[in-house]
């Protein structure tokens, strides 16, 4: 047999080594299924056993958009709905470096003529290594960013895409712009912005939905957690007062040569603060072209001594108490010795009969120590306290400064002598305006008030006008009297700042000029501050005015340069709320006897 | 109910007996009725075909909703854009500054004091003032100072000796000559100086090249 074997299969073997037995076939079919079962089933133990959620996960992923709803900040009205900041759909142009690379000269000069970039810097990010994501430009205006992305896709560029990214616009550039403040890339720097920062930021949501084709797939998943936008912050302020202001303030300032200075306007019945510049000033929309201490409130944040528009309250308080009366007659030495150093009227003079409204009119240091000597201990001190001097208005505005009115431990002679007339306290712009402001309101101090409504600032504090609060400081007869007096000053004949006086009204005003404390020595440095407060008309006020000049290089005082400011504002508000003169006489208060 | 008909079986007991035998009711076989089965075949399968082919429409007409939908979305979306962009454009023209800088180009100027008419008694209030054009309001920041650069400070020349004639003119140039010049001197003495300076310091080197 065994020979025969090699026979049969030399006879079968060319069949046999081309399709093999049938058996051998199967086998062979069976093998290579095994073999490709045993694949797939080991892959279904990877894919199900090991770590079924992550594949899960990509595969949701598959489709899914997520998209960030973008809370539309609340804007920063002006009283009557104008905005001084409002919020545009903005987009951000970014690039994907790795495919602007190649011609990253031709998008850089296409791109830095249409959107306002610079050329070098845009290349450099165009040409970026080891990078997929570069901004090109931010807050572009979102018709501007899609019509530019648009362009460069028609021109054949590769590789620039947009991203929502809302923009701050401060559409009256530098007004009211230290009091808005302004916003860095994504955050509130300063001023209300920041202060109100949580009302206004609102809260950002998102959208999670599955696309195919661009499209959203109806019945498809979907989550949307709705943004919820921030809400508007109305200010008491007048846009177009407030404009005007700075204005009169720039050219003041200008033309006095002075280091700075700082307008208050306010609503007498209300409190409510019309206008409050600040000058220098710096443009809301470019706020890192300014230097840092232009960019606040001086007229919240800087101290200063308010000199003789203080006399005002000095000398109501007197009238008040029943110690004097205007027709009161003082004699007023050229000098007045005292404790520790001689006073001086800013006129040299000899010994002249004043009546008190000559005190005022003539703004008469002596005369105002003689009147307030009639003082009890302490009452003076609590008079200013109700006028609300050395406290914080809380109007809403960063930085406030409480002012200093010393203390009663330190409430010497001395110190009330100087007191007296606006030396040795210090105050800020608003707090004075709103003590001056008792005057013209009868009397009774209206609380100042930035915002209309009300709201919470980030330290917590509740602000607005809902939450004015009045108190009676003086008699109505007395805030009368103080008025008349005060009309005095802006008399051609008498009074010391005829320039303040706003033809065919009653004015009642008073000058400041006060020596200056310097940052380095802490003393008087030779510096004045020049003011002038008042209100109009004299007997129906409807606005209180207050002008400070700090360090005027021409050596002018608070009549000559403050004065026609003050005029002008003044003048201007009245006509603008028409308002019209009373057309009753002004007061005849004799100065001397 | 059977004791009427007992009642009137009783009552007239011969009378067509055949009849009443032959009206007798006897119990119909039950007999198995087969509905015809293509209607209710058809109608199911028209009510499964109708209710693919309504799904397959109403999915369709979603999709197109969609398309819409993402079509006026983006639609809205650049119009409201486009609103944003012109209200911000609205915004500057409104701007106090832009106004005022408008109507100074059209030659108006700050308004006088007004006078007010009172309609109840036909009495005027106030005394109206024609404006002052002096006492406009600067609206414009003063033009910053030119660098140096393109400002330089005026450069003086001496005036050639002219002799006698005019002594008193000449004796200003001279002096305003001599000191504008003197800084100037000054400033060549010094240039001259460094070249010197530059020179005595190359000089020793030269003769060790040699």
């Amino acid at each position: 047999m065994p020979p025969t074997r090699p026979q049969r299969a030399g006879l079968r073997r060319p069949r046999g080594s081309l399709r093999g037995a049938a058996h051998v076939r199967l086998r062979l079919g069976f093998l290579v299924i095994a073999m490709v079962l045993s694949v797939f089933a080991g892959r279904l133990v990877q894919l199900q056993g090991i770590d079924p959620n992550s594949y899960a996960a990509m595969a949701a992923a598959e489709g899914m958009v997520q998209v960030a709803l973008k809370a539309e900040r609340g804007d920063i009205l002006d009283r009557n709905g104008k905005p001084l900041a409002d919020s545009v759909d903005g987009e951000m142009v970014v690039a994907d470096p790795y495919m602007t690379s190649d011609d990253a000269p031709e998008l850089a000069k296409f791109l830095s003529s249409r959107l306002d970039i610079d050329y070098f810097a845009t290349l450099k990010k165009l040409r970026e290594t080891d990078s997929r994501f570069e901004y090109l430009a931010r807050r572009v205006p979102s018709t501007v960013a899609t019509d530019v992305v648009n362009a460069a896709e028609e021109a054949g560029f590769e590789g620039i895409a947009t991203r929502p990214d809302p923009i701050r616009d401060y559409p009256a550039a530098d007004v009211a712009a230290n009091l808005v403040g302004f916003m860095g890339t994504d955050e509130a720097l300063g001023g209300l912005e920041r202060t109100f920062d949580a009302q206004l930021a609102g809260k950002d949501g998102s959208a999670r939905y599955e696309v195919g084709g661009g499209n959203r797939i109806p019945l498809g998943e979907s989550t949307i957690e709705r943004a919820v936008d921030g809400r508007d912050l109305r200010t008491t302020i007048d846009l177009d007062l407030q404009w005007y202001t700075q204005r009169v303030l720039a050219q003041t300032v200008q033309d006095s040569r002075a280091e700075s200075g700082f307008a208050v306007v306010m609503d007498t019945r209300t409190g409510e603060i019309l206008a409050e510049a600040d000058d220098p000033t710096f443009d809301a929309n470019h706020p890192l072209e300014s230097p840092d201490e232009d960019r606040g409130a001086r007229s919240m944040s800087g101290v200063y001594e308010p000199g003789s528009v203080e006399k005002v309250l000095t000398l109501s308080a007197l009238i008040d108490a029943g110690k004097v009366t205007p027709r009161t007659r003082l004699e007023v030495p050229g000098e007045l010795d005292r404790e520790d150093r001689p006073i001086h009227d800013w006129f040299p003079h000899g010994l002249i009969h004043l009546t008190l409204a000559g005190v005022i009119a003539k703004s008469s240091n002596i005369g105002t120590v003689l009147a307030a000597d009639k003082f009890d201990s302490g009452e003076l001190r609590s008079y200013l306290t109700r006028f609300g001097l050395g406290q914080r208005t809380d109007i809403g505005v960063r930085g406030e400064t409480k002012g200093i009115l010393p203390g009663p431990s330190q409430w010497t002679h001395q110190v009330q002598d100087r007191i007296a007339f606006g030396q040795s306290l210090s105050v800020n712009a608003v707090q004075m305006a709103a003590a001056v402001n008792t005057i013209a309101n009868g009397g009774v101090r209206v609380s100042p008030s930035l915002i209309q409504g009300s709201a919470i600032t980030d330290d917590g504090t509740v602000v607005g006008s809902d939450h004015t609060t009045t108190r009676r400081v003086v008699s109505e007869k007395a805030a009368r009297d103080t008025a008349h007096m005060m009309e005095r000053v802006v008399d051609p004949d008498v009074g010391v700042a005829p320039a303040a006086a706003v033809p065919g009204y009653r004015v009642a005003g008073k000058t400041g000029t006060a020596q200056r404390v310097g940052e380095e020595c802490g003393c008087y440095d030779g510096t004045f501050t020049v003011s002038f407060a008042g209100f109009a008309p004299a007997d129906d006020p409807r606005f209180t005015v207050y002008v400070v000049v700090q360090n005027p290089g021409n050596g002018g005082g608070g009549g000559s340069v403050a004065g026609p400011a003050f005029s002008k504002i003044m003048s201007y508000a009245l006509r603008r709320y028409a308002v019209p003169p009373t057309g009753t006489h002004p007061s005849r208060l004799p100065v001397e006897w | 109910m059977s004791s009427p008909a007992v009642q009137f079986r009783s009552r007239m007991p011969r009378i067509a007996e055949a009849a009443v035998e032959r009206a007798r009711l006897t119990v119909v076989p039950r007999r198995r009725v087969r509905a015809a089965r293509v209607p209710f075949v058809s109608l199911v399968s028209l009510v499964l075909l109708g209710g693919v082919i309504g799904l397959l429409l109403f999915n369709t007409s979603m999709q197109q909703a969609s398309f819409a939908a993402t079509s006026l979305e983006s639609q809205a979306s650049t119009l409201s854009a486009r609103e944003q962009t012109l209200r911000m454009e609205l915004d500057v023209l409104r701007n106090p500054q832009h106004v005022a800088e408008q109507a100074r180009k059209m030659g108006m100027v700050t308004a006088g004091s007004p006078a007010f008419l009172s309609l109840a008694d036909g009495k005027v209030l106030g005394d109206a003032t024609p404006p002052d054009p002096a006492q406009n309001v600067r609206i414009l920041p003063p033009a910053p100072p030119m660098p140096a650069v393109l400002n330089p400070a005026p450069t003086f020349v001496d005036a050639p000796d002219q002799g006698l004639g005019n002594g008193h003119g000449h004796g200003h140039g001279a002096s305003s000559a001599s000191r504008g010049h003197g800084s100037g001197r000054n400033n060549t003495a010094s240039h001259e100086n460094h070249q010197n300076h530059k020179h005595q310091n190359n000089q020793p080197h030269l003769p060790q090249h040699r």
